[in-house]
């Protein structure tokens, strides 16, 4: 057997490391914000990590797995609740009861993928919606947390202000560690490799070794524990969750919203659409309906006009990606970029 | 030619709905063999590719790969088992680079690791004349050089059998020649060939033997100029009188 010449193959640009730097240096303003910003800031900061993470799942659901869910409001809702049970009733450690609430989504994201994997499109969609509704149906008649009352986190008082924000910031930083960063450190690994593949062509995909049903349910599961980590986080910091909230539908509408004008299939893509939806939020929410309308008409838009969102208008002018997850040949008398 | 049958199809059939497009086919191929498989439109042929490679569920028969059973296994076991496909209609992956579809195939069909499947690829790039193209993406590539990226990425998996779907469709003379010349390559490589090709000449220049399909039914099978002599496959799949 001969042996074949080593190549060189790039994974990183100039702009990614760029990127890289500035998303450490964010991260750690963000931990540090207690002691900078005001409680209104901090608030916000938590929004938008929350928004981040759950539009990052959904576009690792919907835009590499081909899995279009409008039920990850179940996981929400879920883990959420999870998180006040475990600090109400059982006395345990609010902050301790964040990653374990994660295993409530966990756990219902396999029996919920096994009912739908058979179904396609849009019926997997829908049938993601009854599983949600079916899920805050049984939370609105379960006593045990309150049914359709709700529950609220007392145990939070027995912490002051800045010890809160202090937990919050770091929360939300291991949230975008873990949704963002481990998106970024799957879509590079060979499984990424798999999923991009996957996400443009699952037959091919199949007939060239992946097995798309496996990578699909286990993105599935890791979609469902992101998007429960960030629902406990968001309702933490709401300090109350009821079934009407903790489930709902909204949430599917903002994943899409933020994944379709942003740019599905890139980690770009969210980020660049989990900023604008927040600001637009901010700033034309006090508009009522004629808001929802204008943010659905843009939706409509980029999926008629520009199906790659914003990040794949300007990926399509400019070579410089901020999270690259693919491998470039450097081919002789190539200096690359 | 060691003469061993690579791949065993015993009493294949398969229909959808009332029509049966595959109906009681068996044949062996033996190991290094190039069997050239012919018929007219809807004969059964790109259907008997996706029976083989598992995109398509059997109803009945089995097919069997050095012996063992693949009949029931999905098609990402069949490429892990040596088995390595191109489609008709090319499948790229648009969104990632030439190089990039390379790599899934060496990574997953072939289990390659990163450094390996790396160096791999780089080869087989350049013996398909892709190597200029590595880092353009998969849908921006012209027809050719999609054509040419099916067939570079069934080869990435390392394959024992090698299924090539109507890869010579549409190529000029001089293309055509350059494919058979790869496709005799590939052979000299100890790798078994199943080709589905309307363009003859290309076929007939490198095939050992010839099936020919027509409404899912085996009318021939033998050496070519004895297929191609065949009155039936002269009035069938040529439109000639015998």
């Amino acid at each position: 057997m001969t042996t074949l010449p080593i190549v060189n193959v790039q994974r990183h640009t100039l702009s990614s490391r760029i990127a890289m730097s500035l998303s450490v240096v964010a991260l750690m303003a963000l931990i540090a914000m207690p002691w900078w910003a005001d409680s209104g800031w901090i608030r916000w900061a938590v929004e938008l990590s929350c928004y981040i993470a759950i539009a990052q799942m959904w576009n690792l659901l919907a835009g590499y797995a081909g899995l279009v869910s409008v039920g990850q409001q179940a996981f929400i809702g879920a883990a959420g609740y999870a998180l006040f049970v475990l600090c109400q009733k059982f006395g345990v450690n609010p902050f301790l009861a964040v990653p374990l609430a994660m295993i409530v989504p966990a756990i219902l994201s396999v029996p919920t993928y096994l009912l739908l994997h058979r179904l396609d499109g849009p019926y997997f969609a829908i049938g993601t919606w009854v599983v949600a509704e079916a899920v805050r149906l049984v939370t609105t008649n379960l006593d045990f947390v309150n049914a359709g009352a709700g529950l609220t986190l007392r145990v939070m008082t027995q912490y002051r202000l800045h010890e809160r924000e202090v937990a919050m910031t770091i929360l939300c930083a291991i949230l975008l560690l873990v949704t963002v960063g481990g998106s970024y450190w799957l879509l590079r690994s060979r499984h990424g490799l798999a999923l991009t593949a996957m996400r443009d062509n699952p037959v091919s995909a199949g007939s060239q070794g992946v097995n798309v049903s496996r990578l699909r349910f286990l993105v599935f599961i890791a979609a469902a524990v992101g998007t429960g980590f960030a629902g406990a986080i968001y309702y933490m910091a709401q300090l109350r969750i009821t079934p009407a909230s903790g489930y709902d539908p909204k949430w599917a509408s903002i994943s899409i919203f933020i994944v379709m004008v942003g740019g599905i299939g890139s980690i770009e893509g969210a980020i660049i659409g989990a900023l604008l939806y927040f600001f637009a939020d901010r700033f034309f929410s006090q508009y009522g309906a004629i808001y929802m309308v204008v943010l659905g008409c843009l939706t409509l838009f980029m999926a008629i006009y520009a199906r790659g969102g914003i990040w794949g208008f300007v990926s399509s002018r400019f070579d410089a990606p901020w999270f690259p997850v693919g491998r470039r040949l450097v081919l002789p008398n190539d200096k690359g970029t | 030619m060691s003469g061993n049958p690579l791949l065993s199809v015993q009493g294949l059939g398969k229909a959808f709905g009332a029509l049966r497009v595959i109906q009681d086919i068996s044949f062996d191929v033996r190991e290094g063999e190039v069997l050239g498989i012919l018929g007219p439109n809807g004969a059964g042929k790109t259907t008997l590719f996706n029976l083989i490679s598992g995109d398509l569920a059997t109803e009945t028969g089995e097919i069997c790969l050095s012996s063992e059973k693949l009949t029931n296994e999905p098609p990402h076991i069949r490429c892990r088992k040596g088995i390595g496909r191109t489609y008709q209609i090319p499948k790229p992956y648009g969104g990632m680079t030439t190089f990039e579809n390379l790599l899934v195939t060496a990574m997953f069909g072939a289990k390659l690791d990163e450094d390996a499947a790396h160096r791999s690829c780089a080869a087989v790039l350049r013996e398909c004349g892709l190597a200029d193209k590595a880092n353009r993406r998969a849908g921006s590539l012209t027809l050719l050089d999609r054509k040419r990226l099916e067939l570079a990425r069934a080869l990435a998996g390392n394959p024992k059998l090698l299924l090539l779907d109507e890869i010579a469709g549409g190529l000029t003379d001089q293309e055509s020649r350059e494919l058979v010349d790869l496709v005799r390559r590939i052979r000299e490589r100890g790798i078994t060939v199943l080709w589905i090709e309307h363009v003859l000449h290309a076929v007939l220049a490198v095939a050992s033997r010839i099936i020919v399909l027509n409404f899912g039914e085996m009318i021939a099978d033998g050496a070519p100029q004895m297929v191609i002599a065949d009155p039936d496959v002269r009035r069938i799949y040529m439109g000639l009188e015998a």
